[in-house]
């Protein structure tokens, strides 16, 4: 069962937790405040929901932190349907922002959309992450080789097979060895 | 670092050349001890780089407490219990101090030394001494003494260069082999750092396999033209391929650490200091290079990697 917490944040919030246990969705509902990270650091929920008028700017920047530090679904339903208010909102990485408020029947689809949006983006994340890790790791195995090329005469290919055998024998990766070959020039020339 | 020696550091002259300042330090995790030394000056003849600096050769401290050392609490929380203070000098004038520091400890056996020929010209002997935990080896170093040629010491005088033994257990090479030996003594590094008119002074690096004294060390010399850095020597407790690499390269003067040590004189430590140091890595991230200057010339320059 999805484990729901529910931040009160202004509206009253009686009918959609009623809602969501009805849905079959095991809810806890918390008033939002200065202690927001250190709630859901504890209580580790699967969804966040909050049900507001607009979201503040303390909201917004609070679930930027909280994307940053340990993401989580995050489903907005508000009142203020403007253009700048939703990009905000997309922009601290919220899941879902549905504006004018929420439609009871709705909410499971609404729900599920949410997680869905949310794993796609992590998945994304992580992708350009490891892309990033692997084009940063090309680029010091290539300064590696240079300056291996540059100090020893060797070819490209002799600089790198002497690269990965360094490697090989202290049983690191090739970016971890190509770090070690910089450094140690660095040292000495 | 988890070597024989906890800290190294390099006190230079300020710019009225009055007082000696902080230069660079490697610390390891002793973070206190390095804010405590970074904020320090040195009068001539004041703290143990002063000394070293008015006496014109290495001074060595074993005890700080009630001694003209400067920085006993910052040392005494840190776990270091000796210093040694080498100046570097291009004839009269002073261009920096490289300290030493080591702490006491049972699980690292090593030893230095300062020979010089201060009771007899034609001899050397032991003036200076830390030896941690090795009190028979440090009894018969001090009643030995040493002729031109003779022992590591003597070898070392009588070339004028650093000398590098990577096995001291043969009794013709190093006079006091059996004696290291069963000390755990296995290697030892000579360095000639100071003459004065007859008084020459040597320094004595002996380490324990275990304990070493840096992750390696090298020996780089001017080739016979004069126009490049050569590695003579490189030595680390374990085969370091990628340093044996960087060995067979060549250094000009000005270029890089080693190449401006020879152009200026100046020790120096480079490197990542905010590296995280693992003594069970061979990735080498930090080093100090000590000059040795002869009549203004530079013979050879003895690098600490760590």
């Amino acid at each position: 069962m999805l484990n729901v917490l529910l931040m009160d944040s202004g509206n009253d919030n009686a009918l959609l937790e009623h809602s969501l246990i009805q849905h079959g969705f095991n809810c806890m509902r918390i008033a939002y405040g200065t202690v927001f990270l250190n709630i859901i650091s504890d209580i580790k929920p699967d969804l966040l929901i909050f049900n507001v008028q607009s979201p503040s700017e303390n909201l917004l920047s609070d679930l930027l932190s909280l994307n940053q530090q340990q993401p989580l679904p995050v489903l907005m339903f508000a009142t203020d349907g403007h253009i700048d208010t939703i990009n905000q909102a997309i922009n601290a990485e919220i899941s879902a922002y549905i504006a004018n408020g929420f439609d009871c029947d709705r909410l499971p689809s609404v729900i599920y959309a949410a997680l869905a949006r949310f794993r796609q983006h992590q998945g994304l994340k992580t992708a350009l992450e490891d892309a990033r890790a692997q084009l940063e790791e090309r680029k010091l195995i290539d300064r590696a080789k240079a300056i291996l090329i540059q100090t020893q005469n060797f070819t490209e290919n002799e600089a790198y097979h002497t690269l990965r055998k360094l490697a090989m024998d202290r049983n690191i990766t090739l970016g971890e060895m190509a770090k070690n070959v910089i450094a140690m020039a660095a040292l000495l020339k | 670092m988890k070597t024989f020696i906890k800290a190294t550091e390099i006190w230079i002259p300020d710019k009225q050349r009055t007082q000696l300042e902080f230069g660079s330090g490697l610390y390891g995790a002793l973070t206190e001890f390095k804010a405590a030394s970074e904020q320090q000056h040195f009068a001539y003849d004041e703290g143990l780089p002063g000394k070293a600096w008015a006496q014109g050769h290495p001074v060595m401290l074993t005890e700080f407490e009630h001694s003209y050392f400067k920085r006993t609490a910052a040392a005494k929380q840190a776990g270091l219990t000796c210093g040694i203070a080498i100046p570097i000098f291009s004839g009269d004038f002073l261009l920096a101090v490289v300290m030493f520091l080591c702490g006491d400890d049972e699980d690292h056996a090593g030893a230095i030394e300062v020979w010089s020929n201060h009771h007899e010209a034609d001899k050397l002997s032991v003036m200076d001494g830390y030896y941690g935990t090795l009190q028979d080896f440090e009894q018969l170093s001090r009643q030995t003494a040493m002729s031109k040629g003779e022992g590591i010491p003597g070898q070392v005088w009588a070339s004028g260069m650093p000398v590098l033994i990577e096995d001291i257990g043969q009794p013709e090479t190093f006079v006091r082999g059996v004696e290291a030996q069963k000390a755990g003594i296995t290697t030892c590094l000579g360095i000639p750092v100071a003459h004065h008119k007859q008084q020459t002074y040597m320094m004595t690096f002996l380490s324990a396999k275990a304990t070493p004294l840096a992750k390696r060390i090298q020996i780089w010399m001017p080739d016979a033209q004069g126009q490049h850095l050569v590695c003579q020597q490189g030595y680390s407790k374990k085969n370091n391929e990628l340093a044996q690499i960087f060995e067979t390269i060549t250094v000009k003067k000005g270029e890089g650490a080693l190449g401006r040590v020879w152009l200026t004189g100046m020790p120096i430590i480079t490197g990542d200091h905010d590296a995280e140091y693992n003594p069970e890595l061979d990735n080498l991230s930090t080093m100090l290079a000590i000059p040795v200057i002869e009549q203004g010339r530079l013979q050879a320059i003895v690098t600490f990697l760590f």
